[in-house]
């Protein structure tokens, strides 16, 4: 008898001899209404839609990854793109041209036939209604210009060369185009529908949804994939909002797995509890703080590197986080092909912070140190920077705003913070994702809160940008890496470890950065 | 004034009520310096992007004229769209309201049904054992934060003695709903075993937001009788022999509740906030959690939908409170 049937069992027991003379004892165990094929998992962020085309976020990716197919997915650490609903892909015209040639007898879940009609509408909708990868995808692909000259080949014309649009192709999920026309009203792509139902092809089928729980899912028998080995009939992603409620749940069997966003004392909590697997993986997300560059005294070279001498490394990495990231020196993420093996980066010294301080020409005034309220990590290191900062003599405030108060000013050259903790998480799995978005001078206030500018860097990742291969690509990421990181443009701190927290009867888990090893068709239970 | 015109006059201001409450509530999220158009579109997306995208959504406008647009469609029964899900707001709120709705009605039944005698009881022995102990425990049920009790109660009871769920409304996801109240669609099914289940569900959260409700009301019914207890009719009362139980359950206390209905209507609003916490610990899919996440999502319609509902639901509670009153105390309703 395994230890979740040992506490049911007492549980009623115990209700037996309690609250059962008062009528309460219904005898509908969670085990028990439970399918032993069947996982729970418990998730942090609200599953409010079901529409794979109006979310982008890590937190709300399980339905995207579970209910629909795309032409490539990343899958392993680190991460590969590899093909899914497409069968091969050519490059032509430059790098301006791609064409996919799809599967053949992909079905949707009621049976249809996937064609690349419904690649093309998918496309379309994603451009109309400007939310979740739109941000991605429209500097690339102009509405329109998608073609599908058969029934299962593609034709994607971009703008202007992109290496990273293989990467962006994980997120163009194929709906089934003709069952969402037939419910779209008032011209809006059939978004009040699609935001509760299901028009996809992946492994599990949308069985329930409600905004306020989750949803469940049963396995799609006819996968284009197949099931060749023991897998889940049911998945069951439940919004748990509390850490210590999913910590709880978890440790009682309640759920078999969580997601990784908690502290460490939790995680710590997990590890020791002999029913858990806690899986550790170095991800590739990057903490680190934005320096405005084009504010005084941050615009001096010297004020910015006496900043990231100002910062104690180890007291954050091994006594604040007590070991649980790695330090991630450069601005791409250690384990992504791109990033300088060479770089060390800054020290906590604060001897050097002062000599860097003294050869500051700008005149000397109080710095905004700014973190997320929410987002315990960031307020902390704003506070150690501030300790740092203050022992070398410089006035420093701290500030902590609500995400969408950040979001906003750091849009703006004018409102943005002097300095700003915050994470550069996965929108692809390609070096361009951190350097490209975050450092590049023509992409201030997108991507660019550092307002940093160097017409160098900015030549090599548009090289890097124009070129496909990837032995070409790596050493033009690696060169701009260093020049920021010798400019000091940034405080690069940390790259998160993902800590999968599963039951130990789960097996098969596959940790992708891009899906926090949510994706279930690979899982099974023992 | 009779119970009609009462009625009527508090319909009346029903209007004005509602407006300033949403105007307030407009207002207070409007000059919040968070963008919430810039939030939604993503890291990714240039200022040409956002600047459209307000656009579209009206964003742009003065915000006088975005207050009478938003005054005008929820005249025609439209709530908006959630600028975060996507979503219409008064789906979201449908799908959430019936459990709020039940927790919190539930907690009140059991706050009065608690309170109401163990006030007259307090009272009745005033300065006994019996009464000294109880100013304790309704002092500490007051001062108490109720997210320490929800934690509290469920590590002692769904994990130490395995007696309570842990979390959650239902085990697994229950049945389609009908109203959305799991015990009266149970009922509606005939299904005793999930209306034991979901009563099941109920205890912990019902218990945790009903100790500081029933203390309230403990308190207020206890000062009450005291109140009666020392008119000069009760004193007559007793010259003319009437039995002690006729004297108390009939004539103090019609006369003592009058304070305490009016704090049971308080009760409610409190008990709205306090299951925002509530919510949370216990996983209650309740409007609690998603008034939060609108919050901190900026999510401008789905607060002002949540402002109208809860405003909504207050004056509503608040008007059947001064029917009471005009029931218990005839006066009222001349």
């Amino acid at each position: 008898m395994d230890d979740s049937s040992t506490m049911d069992l007492r549980r009623r027991a115990l209700l037996g001899g309690t609250v059962a003379a008062a009528g309460l004892l219904s005898g509908t165990g969670q085990l028990a209404a439970q399918p032993r094929s069947q996982i729970v998992f418990a998730n942090g962020s609200a599953f409010d839609t079901m529409d794979p085309h109006q979310t982008f976020d890590v937190g709300r990716v399980a339905y995207r990854l579970n209910i629909y197919d795309s032409l490539m997915r990343w899958l392993d650490n680190p991460p590969k793109i590899a093909p899914w609903l497409a069968e091969s892909y050519e490059i032509s015209d430059g790098g301006k041209r791609y064409t996919f040639k799809l599967r053949q007898g992909v079905k949707f879940h009621d049976g249809a036939e996937l064609t690349s009609a419904d690649v093309v509408y998918s496309m379309e909708r994603i451009l109309a209604l400007k939310q979740g990868a739109y941000g991605l995808l429209s500097p690339m692909v102009e509405p329109g210009s998608t073609q599908a000259p058969d029934k299962h080949t593609v034709v994607f014309n971009l703008k202007e060369p992109s290496a990273i649009f293989i990467a962006a192709t994980h997120d163009i999920y194929v709906v089934n185009s003709a069952l969402v026309k037939k419910n779209e009203r008032n011209g809006d792509w059939g978004a009040a529908w699609l935001a509760r139902n299901d028009a996809g092809s992946g492994s599990y089928t949308l069985r329930r949804f409600d905004p306020a729980r989750g949803f469940l899912a049963r396995r799609f028998p006819d996968h284009f994939l197949g099931w060749p080995g023991p897998a889940l009939e049911e998945i069951d992603f439940r919004y748990v909002a509390e850490v210590n409620s999913r910590v709880l749940g978890l440790i009682r069997g309640d759920f078999q797995g969580t997601d990784p966003y908690m502290p460490q004392d939790q995680i710590k909590r997990l590890q020791g509890d002999a029913n858990m697997n806690v899986m550790e993986a170095e991800s590739t997300r990057l903490f680190y703080a934005a320096i405005h560059n084009r504010r005084a005294p941050m615009s001096d070279i010297n004020f910015r590197k006496a900043i990231n001498y100002a910062f104690d490394y180890d007291g954050w990495i091994n006594d604040i986080l007590g070991g649980s990231v790695v330090r991630n020196p450069s601005p791409i993420p250690n384990p992504m092909w791109g990033c300088p093996k060479d770089v060390t980066g800054y020290t906590y010294d604060l001897d050097k912070a002062k000599h860097h301080l003294s050869l500051v020409k700008e005149p000397l005034r109080e710095i905004t140190i700014a973190g997320m309220i929410g987002y315990e990590q960031s307020m902390q290191a704003a506070a150690l920077l501030q300790n740092g900062l203050n022992k070398i003599g410089v006035q420093t405030k701290l500030l902590n705003e609500p995400f969408p108060v950040t979001s906003a000013k750091q849009r703006d050259e004018a409102q943005m913070y002097d300095i700003l903790f915050l994470w550069r998480s996965t929108y692809y799995a390609d070096p361009h994702n951190w350097p490209g978005e975050m450092y590049d001078g023509r992409r201030f206030a997108r991507g660019n809160f550092s307002f940093y500018r160097n017409e160098k860097v900015d030549a090599l990742l548009s090289q890097a940008l124009a070129a496909t291969d990837q032995a070409v690509r790596a050493p033009l990421y690696e060169e701009a890496s260093r020049i920021i990181v010798e400019e000091a443009a940034g405080l690069f701190v940390h790259n998160t470890k993902w800590y999968g927290p599963f039951r130990k009867n789960v097996k098969g888990v596959r940790f992708c950065p891009i899906g926090d090893g949510q994706e279930m068709r690979w899982l099974s239970l023992a | 004034m009779n119970i009609l015109v009462l009625v009527v006059n508090r319909l009346l201001w029903f209007v004005p009520t509602v407006l300033g409450l949403l105007a307030i509530v407009f207002v207070i999220s409007h000059i919040v310096p968070a963008d919430p158009v810039a939030f939604m579109a993503g890291e990714n997306a240039n200022p040409e992007t956002i600047a459209r995208l307000r656009a579209e959504l009206g964003f742009d406008q003065p915000l006088h004229i975005q207050f009478i647009r938003y005054i005008g469609s929820v005249l025609h029964g439209d709530l908006g769209t959630s600028i975060y899900t996507g979503r219409p707001i008064a789906e979201d709120l449908l799908d959430r309201l019936p459990a709020t709705l039940e927790l919190t009605l539930i907690t009140v039944l059991v706050a009065t049904a608690v309170g109401i005698p163990v006030g007259v009881v307090a009272a009745l022995h005033r300065n006994s054992v019996a009464d000294h102990l109880l100013r304790v425990v309704t002092i500490a049920g007051l001062a108490i934060a109720s997210f320490w009790l929800a934690i509290l109660l469920q590590l002692q009871f769904s994990m130490n003695f395995g007696w309570t769920p842990l979390h959650g409304r239902i085990d697994g996801w229950g049945p389609e709903p009908i109203t959305g109240f799991f015990l009266i669609d149970a009922l509606l099914l005939g299904d005793m075993e999930i209306f034991l289940d979901a009563l099941h569900h109920l205890i912990l959260p019902v218990v945790t937001l009903a100790i500081p409700a029933a203390a309230t009301i403990v308190r207020f019914t206890r000062a009450g009788v005291l109140n009666a207890v020392q008119s000069d009719y009760v004193l007559y009362e007793t010259a003319m022999g009437f039995p002690r139980r006729q004297i108390v359950w009939k004539y103090i206390l019609r006369n003592a509740l009058i304070g305490t209905v009016t704090q049971i209507g308080l009760v409610f609003g409190v008990l709205i906030a306090g299951a925002v916490v509530v919510e949370a610990v216990f996983d209650w899919p309740g409007l609690g959690t998603f008034a939060v996440n609108s919050i901190l999502n900026s999510d401008y319609n789905a607060v002002m939908g949540f402002t109208l509902v809860i405003g909504t639901a207050f004056i509503v509670i608040n008007l059947l409170i001064d029917i009471a009153h005009g029931m218990i105390d005839p006066r009222e309703s001349r």
